[in-house]
């Protein structure tokens, strides 16, 4: 009896040992499948990262083919002269001034123009509100390659018929992004306005605040989150886009996104270059994407999934 | 009419009363509906401009001899039926047969990403659905690729792929899978190497937009599922699945609308020229348009684009009714 009993707590605890075991490589494995996709992901920034400390003629030399002259992960000679002489071939910091007025001017007159729509739908019931929503929504589905042509022939033609130069002008710019941003502000500003109980209006309107005087005083503070993610999706919106500024901007406003690609010319490839200069147009982009991610991942996904 | 839809409500109306004249009826509506319209009116412009307006023209310039010497004054510009179309889209032609290439490369390079895009995000939603230190910046993390801008990404992606300095030839290399470097960015490979790229660039959004879905569905029915035995395998087909089908549904469509538009990706690894093996609608057309310089051929060729879209967009649109439907 007492022997079976021992035996039976012996098989009870080589069980539950091997329950633990399997439990630690369930473990094990579930780690090491969480590390296998951070290291997808890293993979090209660590590589980015590591050309940009090579020096140009080290890259030059690289070769897969001879052996112990391959890319290397580790700068053989670590330099910081791609980082110092980012600007000298391609005026990159030019480009970079260029992109942040653009930016920041779409960020303005896309949220601004976003916040007035996107009160309008929240608080009236206008005739036509139901037509308006709609061609808000359809233009998200049409083709950038659409309108690049006709748009670059009605700049000409602007130019051609009034003397007004829209092309490679930041107002020209500013006003082309600040179109693309206004649908998705639109329909996401209108949700967070939604939110805002209309009692607060009419407590403002009984205190005798006019219309725009409660938009600003009353319902702006409230909708500031909103009205920030906008903003900074209208920013990097404006940073990020390639169709347009390699057909609109020229001299005088080429953005980062196309003049980061001129590093590389039928010439010469200046990958080290490149690579720190990638690192620098990134910063904007990653900082405001990081404080804000919340806000903006939470409209990206309401957006996506409400439609 | 109001009024006789509830008698008595309006004694000042009756029945039979002739409706206001127009121009009255809208100066009503514009007394009553003048502030919202004047909050609408900047976005409207705007959009106008940016949207519309070039919209119709563009449709126009398709029926149009537009060229670098009509362009400044195009409406003035020959109208010549359907000749820009015949050019577009006659597969013997030298635009055409590219066209109806660039069309199916484009396609094919999207059936592969989004399929690929959404069996990694699946997959990566569900390995983040376990709870354990560090998920929530873990979660942070896998977002690099989609908020790193377009032209930083795949410019990391071509010097990845470059024959002799590149990680991806020195990897194979290493591992004697090939025993010359391969040319990845020229010829028949290109688009796969494109494709790599963008799945990786692509799948963090599949995973943030499941992850989201995966949060939404409800706990019993996990519950339910493990009081009647059900395997994990079975959890997942016949609970997780069936319950993200209104998001899968979603991001797919909207996944196969962004693929038309295309550009980026081979723009900044191929160039202005991809080559035809890796041509896609958005670069063809651009090509045609301002480097040819055959402004009434690229719109005639980005309506068929527009067309192709539209009729994914008519799948979108019902897929939301139904969605609508189901949450009723």
């Amino acid at each position: 009896m007492a022997q079976s009993m021992a035996k039976r707590t012996a098989a009870g605890s080589g069980m539950r040992r091997r329950a633990r075991w399997r439990k630690a490589a369930g473990t094990g494995l579930f780690y090491a499948a969480v590390a296998l996709v951070l290291v997808t992901v890293l993979i090209p920034y660590l590589w980015m990262v590591s050309g940009s400390f090579k020096s140009s003629v080290e890259l030059q030399a690289a070769d897969v083919t001879r052996p112990g002259m391959e890319p290397s992960w580790i700068p053989r000679q670590f330099t910081l002269d791609n980082y110092r002489n980012v600007n000298r071939t391609v005026p990159i910091m030019d480009y970079f001034v260029h992109s942040l007025i653009i930016s920041g001017g779409t960020m303005v007159c896309a949220t601004l123009l976003a916040f007035f729509a996107a009160y309008a739908l929240s608080r009236f019931r206008f005739p036509g509100r139901n037509v308006y929503i709609a061609a808000v929504l359809s233009t998200q589905m049409l083709p950038g390659i659409l309108f690049v042509i006709p748009y670059f022939i009605l700049f000409t033609w602007i130019n051609h018929r009034f003397g007004i130069q829209l092309r490679d002008t930041y107002p020209g710019m500013i006003l082309t992004y600040t179109s693309f941003a206004l649908p998705f502000s639109i329909v996401m500003l209108r949700s967070f306005l939604d939110a805002i109980p209309t009692e607060l209006d009419e407590q403002a309107a009984i205190d005798g605040a006019s219309r725009v005087r409660t938009l600003f005083s009353v319902i702006f503070p409230l909708a500031r989150p909103g009205l920030v993610s906008v903003g900074i999706y209208s920013f990097i919106m404006g940073w990020n886009e390639i169709l347009f500024a390699s057909v609109l901007t020229g001299r005088r406003t080429k953005t980062v996104a196309i003049g980061l690609l001129e590093y590389i010319t039928a010439h010469e490839a200046r990958w080290t270059m490149m690579m720190a200069a990638s690192i620098i147009v990134s910063i904007p982009v990653v900082v405001l994407f990081t404080l804000m991610q919340r806000y903006i991942v939470s409209g990206l996904v309401a957006g996506a999934t409400k439609g | 009419m109001a009024a006789r839809a509830v008698p008595g409500a309006r004694p000042q109306q009756r029945p039979a009363a002739p409706r206001p004249p127009l121009m009255t009826r809208w100066r009503r509506t514009l007394k009553r509906y003048g502030t919202a319209y004047l909050f609408i009116l900047p976005a409207v412009l705007a959009m106008l401009l940016v949207h519309y307006i070039p919209m119709v023209n563009g449709i126009l310039v398709a029926f149009k001899d537009v060229n670098l010497f009509t362009v400044s004054s195009w409406t003035d510009a020959p109208w010549v039926g359907l000749d820009n179309f015949k050019e577009g889209f006659d597969p013997n032609g030298r635009i055409g047969a590219r066209f109806w290439r660039s069309l199916w490369n484009v396609t094919f390079f999207g059936a592969v990403t989004i399929a690929a895009g959404y069996v990694i995000g699946m997959a990566v939603a569900l390995l983040l659905q376990r709870p354990f230190p560090g998920r929530s910046f873990v979660r942070g993390l896998i977002l690099l690729p989609y908020i790193t801008p377009d032209s930083v990404a795949y410019s990391v992606w071509r010097f990845i792929f470059q024959a002799r300095i590149g990680l991806v030839n020195k990897w194979l290399m290493a591992l004697g899978i090939i025993d010359e470097p391969a040319i990845w960015l020229v010829g028949a490979n290109s688009i796969y190497a494109v494709m790599v790229a963008a799945i990786w660039k692509g799948w963090p959004f599949a995973a943030l937009i499941l992850q989201a879905g995966l949060q939404g569905i409800p706990q019993e029915v996990y519950e339910a599922s493990l009081i009647d035995g059900a395997s994990r395998w079975q959890r997942f087909r016949y609970v997780t699945l069936p319950m993200l089908a209104p998001v899968t549904r979603t991001l797919i469509i909207i996944s196969i609308l962004w693929n038309y538009n295309a550009f980026n990706q081979f723009y900044v690894m191929l160039g202005k020229d991809p080559g035809v093996a890796a041509d896609v609608p958005s670069t063809l057309i651009l090509r045609e348009t301002f480097t040819a310089f055959h402004f009434g051929v690229g719109s005639a060729m980005s309506l068929a684009v527009m067309a192709v879209m539209l009729i994914f967009t008519a799948f979108y649109v019902r897929a939301l009714r139904r969605q609508a439907m189901e949450e009723m």
